[in-house]
């Protein structure tokens, strides 16, 4: 596959929110803004490349050689867990006031099943190291392009007059479903033909 | 608190849009078919017993000095991810030399119990507060209520997606009971993922409404 091709795979035809139906916990992130969804979202598409990144090796280096295979969800999920807490850290240091506006949080993030699935995604797929990295990337660009539009759509819904118990989370549920309808727009074989591939 | 209504806690109203909300990410990707919904539900039903119980267990040995650090709070949250995801990785082992069909059909979902919001919520939450034996009773009362609202998804949506009911094969019954008409013209928009999501959320929202309307 074409790194063009791997790029809108992961971000927008197996979006990992709207195909694979992972990170719409809320406890993946609140609706919030929209600002507050792609801070977010940078920094789970962050997490998620190099979580795809540190999977491969781990499996490639460690798991496979060893025959540890059995291992691999232990391994997966505490590496995710360790990245999480690193980056945590690093954001702190480059900039607290924004770690402390954003919400971001160890427990947050590294119960995303979105990220954990991601690694688990690269793995099984068979990509090298450079495309697993891409494929983390592109697939976090996705997760916040639709937390972007899924916060966007509960702003422009705040005005209007909603049934009680679809307020929050039921309606940021339905409109994702619908949003999951439209995106099935972005088909394999539709992208393999205008990319010629 | 007695054993019973440590048990019936899960079934309570205070947690059940809880359990429905934390449990999602699985429950929204297996409930295409009413079998591997049972699949996950089991997985999820004995991870979340034998971790509830291990933590617990392990919490008992910790001082209690009734003020929860962060340090403690994430020596906690750490052992609730190393414990389930062993647990986890010992499911996957088992359903993959038991039953390999549920082991290929769950996929990636399988290994995702180990870090299903729900199971870790309850994990933290027993071994905070909980004997062992309360823990599991609570875990089995979560993992009860959780099972039936992930059966109620998958009804629905294999029934209006496909027109079928698919459950384990036994002798002479071969697993799959055809629904009439449905059968041979189904909604199929609720077998894609979207149909999930539009469930999960009329769910969600039912149980809004019933529990706005209770005193």
């Amino acid at each position: 596959m074409s790194w063009v091709g791997l790029i809108l795979v992961f971000s927008l035809v197996d979006n990992v929110i709207l195909s694979r139906l992972l990170g719409i916990s809320p406890r993946a992130g609140g609706a919030g803004s929209a600002r507050a969804a792609v801070w977010l979202g940078v920094s789970t598409a962050v997490l998620m490349g190099f979580s795809a990144l540190v999977g491969w090796v781990i499996d490639a280096v460690v798991l496979e050689p060893l025959r540890l295979g059995f291992l691999r969800t232990p391994a997966f999920v505490l590496s995710v867990a360790g990245l999480t807490y690193l980056l945590e850290a690093a954001a702190a240091r480059i900039s607290p006031l924004l770690v402390r506006t954003s919400g971001f949080s160890l427990p947050g993030v590294a119960v995303n099943c979105a990220t954990i699935g991601i690694v688990l995604l690269t793995t099984r797929g068979g990509y090298t190291a450079a495309e697993s990295l891409i494929a983390g990337l592109a697939a976090g660009l996705g997760f916040m392009l639709v937390r972007a539009l899924l916060a966007a759509i509960s702003e422009r819904l705040e005005i209007e007059r909603i049934p009680r118990a679809l307020r929050g989370f039921p309606l940021e549920l339905i409109s994702a479903g619908l949003m999951a309808y439209a995106f099935m727009a972005f088909d394999r074989a539709f992208l393999a033909r205008i990319l010629g591939g | 608190m007695t054993p019973s209504d440590v048990l019936s806690r899960g079934i309570s109203r205070e947690n059940r849009t809880a359990v429905l909300l934390v449990g999602l990410c699985p429950a929204a990707a297996v409930s295409v078919r009413v079998i591997d919904s049972l699949w996950m539900s089991a997985g999820i039903f004995v991870v979340m017993l034998l971790s509830s119980f291990c933590t617990t267990l392990l919490a008992r040995g910790r001082a209690d000095d009734g003020e929860v650090t962060p340090r403690a709070a994430a020596g906690s949250w750490l052992a609730a991810l190393v414990i389930s995801s062993f647990l986890t990785g010992s499911f996957e082992l088992v359903l993959l030399r038991a039953a390999p069909e549920a082991s290929a059909a769950l996929g990636i979902y399988a290994p995702l119990i180990a870090v299903n919001c729900l199971v870790l919520t309850v994990i933290d939450e027993s071994s905070r507060a909980l004997s062992p034996a309360r823990a599991v009773l609570d875990a089995a009362g979560k993992g009860a209520v959780f099972a039936a609202c992930l059966l109620l998804i998958s009804v629905l949506r294999e029934v209006l997606g496909a027109g079928t009911i698919t459950l384990f094969p036994v002798s002479g019954f071969s697993g799959t009971i055809v629904i009439g008409s449905l059968s041979s013209d189904p909604a199929r928009a609720f077998s894609f993922a979207g149909g999930g999501l539009l469930c999960l959320g009329y769910l969600a929202a039912l149980v809004g409404a019933v529990k706005d309307r209770r005193p």
